[in-house]
């Protein structure tokens, strides 16, 4: 992504000072990244005792995995696992499949209405309705309860639209033309020609939808009500955030001590509910790189 | 593309339907493929938009959103009177400007370094390390922030090992908006960066070349060079993020806040989650929040796109 440009010019010349303060400087920004994640993934595997002595603690000597054992003993991470594992299962061919049909449709040359479409596709991206009556919506529409909720919510986003329809213009209109002359209806050069065409794009948009459904929680956190149902985020957040009023302000040692434990399972549950991000972020960079770079992806 | 139909036939007074008609025949399979993203649009995206018509009402669970009884702007005068309400809307700008003030800066200067950096390798790996956090959702990232940042956690246990004063910044209210900074910085600036080196490598390579044959040093080449180069894409980003002045930082907020920062976490997207699903509910009232907040949104949205466009941007929406 970077284009070190001086490589070539540079390439023989001597580091000099300003060099090794630049590369110290980045040095340290990229330890204050790491050394975070290092010890949450040391804690989790710390035992209570040695955390209640040094939560500073780099490199636990008796590492256990009591933290993990106890986080599913419980069950609720991976009732959480297996919710959003249906959210994807469901969520992804739902959003890939209402993406394409309308970023296709939407690119097909002129027909009548085909502005106005664009316009109402094109407007969801600076006005929305907001979650009350959203969730006024889904409950007339009796989904409230439902892990439908959280998958139609979820399942369609303008800029991944227009993400695509920009790469369907871009495939040469003259190909389409040929395969129709050849005698082959609308749908064939759909799923024949455009389709196959279109594999990295569709790589790139159920990448995006599917970490949008990872990470998502306040839908599922206002559509749904009963515990079972909720996805891994919203699990992770019952047992990280919704304690954490007496992480602040402990005071006596026995109190300490019985807090380090529910540290350590804490932060064995950031880590499982990282883990799989960790996996697909070589993927992720890539491909959200792509999309920065023209335009779709804001956040 | 449309042929012998346009031509001959235009004195008749069905021509104009018939074209229309078969246009329409034509592109069949098109209207086909438009159906379940309109369907999904006008379920998920407009009628709630035309819920928001409860603002003028007075919610009857009963009645519904849909026939409830129209009262005017009876909700609105509740709204502007709520004195929650006011402070939540002073709050979330005050909070989103300040990031925004202090916190913009943070990516063009890591691109810039990343830049300079001459060990190439070393450049991809921090870049690598320094993007992962944002694909983590804010609650992953509040976990390992209080872990780090919790009164006996890594931050303090090293504040008191060099012998400083501890900080207690999640509980207490004056390190409240220090302590989104801080967080946000970490989780945001090296994929902030980006776009920036995107730019960078998009400059004339020919500029740097004859500097250097002028003698200009790598500093000067940085601030005669690269910066003004990039000037426009830093102006674009800062007008595009305008855009989000109403709306931004709230899962963040949300999941940092707790009962000893309530005074000052409540920014308006708590608010109206709070009053909504949290406190006895009037859908009415919380729907004329909704819309105030909707509007505020648009009218941000399409300054923004206005003002990177004035500066030669793409806007939002390209």
């Amino acid at each position: 992504m970077s284009r070190i440009r001086q490589s070539s010019k540079f390439g023989g010349s001597k580091l000099s000072l300003i060099d090794y303060v630049i590369f110290v400087i980045m040095l340290i920004a990229t330890l204050l990244i790491l050394i975070p994640f290092w010890n949450v993934i040391m804690i989790s595997i710390a035992t209570p005792k040695e955390y209640a002595d040094n939560p500073l603690l780099m490199f636990p000597k008796n590492p256990t995995l009591a933290s993990y054992k106890a986080l599913f003993a419980d069950g609720t991470i991976l009732t959480g696992f297996w919710n959003t594992i249906k959210l994807l299962l469901a969520g992804l061919p739902l959003s890939l499949f209402l993406t394409t049909s309308m970023a296709y449709g939407l690119s097909r040359p002129a027909f009548p209405g085909k502005r106005l479409f664009f316009f109402l596709v094109l407007f969801t991206m600076i006005f929305n309705g907001g979650i009350v009556p959203m969730y006024l919506v889904m409950k007339s529409l009796h989904l409230t309860g439902s892990l439908w909720a959280v998958i139609f919510s979820g399942s369609f986003s303008a800029y991944n639209m227009i993400l695509m329809m920009n790469y369907f213009y871009s495939l040469p209109e003259s190909l389409m033309e040929s395969a129709r002359l050849d005698g082959a209806g609308e749908w064939r050069i759909l799923f024949q020609i455009v389709l196959p065409l279109s594999a990295p794009i569709l790589a790139t948009i159920a990448l995006f939808y599917g970490v949008c459904f990872w990470n998502g929680w306040y839908d599922a956190m206002v559509f749904l009500r009963r515990i079972e149902q909720l996805p891994l985020q919203n699990v992770l957040r019952a047992i990280i955030v919704e304690s954490t009023t007496n992480a602040s302000n402990a005071a006596s040692v026995d109190q300490i001590g019985k807090q380090s434990f529910s540290m350590g399972m804490k932060m064995a549950a950031v880590f499982v509910t990282m883990v799989p991000v960790m996996c697909f972020f070589p993927l992720l960079q890539k491909h959200f790189a792509k999309g920065v770079l023209t335009g779709a992806i804001k956040t | 593309m449309k042929p012998a139909v346009a031509g001959p036939d235009k004195s008749s007074g069905s021509s104009w339907t018939k074209r229309l008609f078969t246009e329409i025949w034509k592109n069949r399979t098109v209207y086909t493929l438009l159906i379940p993203g309109l369907v999904w649009l006008f379920l998920f995206a407009y009628m709630p938009m035309g819920g928001l018509s409860l603002a003028f009402k007075e919610y009857n669970a009963r009645l519904g959103i849909w026939r409830s009884h129209w009262i005017g702007m009876e909700n609105f005068r509740y709204v502007f009177r709520d004195p929650n309400f006011i402070a939540a809307v002073w709050r979330t700008l005050y909070i989103n400007i300040i990031k925004l003030v202090i916190q913009f800066p943070f990516p063009v200067l890591v691109a810039l370094l990343l830049n300079e950096l001459r060990i190439r390798r070393m450049s991809k790996i921090f870049q690598t390390v320094l993007t992962f956090p944002q694909f983590l959702s804010w609650i992953i990232v509040s976990g390992i922030v209080i872990n780090v940042l919790s009164y006996n956690g890594l931050v303090n246990s090293v504040l008191s090992l060099i012998g400083l004063p501890t900080i207690n910044f999640l509980g207490s209210e004056s390190t409240f908006v220090p302590m989104l900074l801080l967080t946000d910085i970490w989780k945001s600036t090296g994929w902030g960066a980006i776009i920036y080196l995107a730019a960078i490598s998009g400059i004339d390579q020919d500029q740097y070349e004859s500097s250097q044959i002028d003698g200009a040093t790598r500093m000067q080449q940085t601030f005669r060079i690269t910066l003004p180069n990039i000037l426009p894409t830093i102006v674009v980003m800062f007008i595009l993020s305008v855009g989000g002045l109403m709306s931004s930082g709230f899962d963040q907020i949300f999941n940092l806040a707790n009962a000893a920062t309530k005074n000052v976490s409540e920014v308006l997207d708590v608010y109206i989650y709070r009053i909504t699903f949290q406190s006895s509910t009037d859908f009415s009232f919380s729907t004329a929040v909704s819309l105030f907040r909707s509007l505020v949104n648009m009218f941000l949205l399409l300054l923004a796109d206005r003002g990177a466009k004035l500066m030669g941007g793409d806007g939002l929406f390209k």
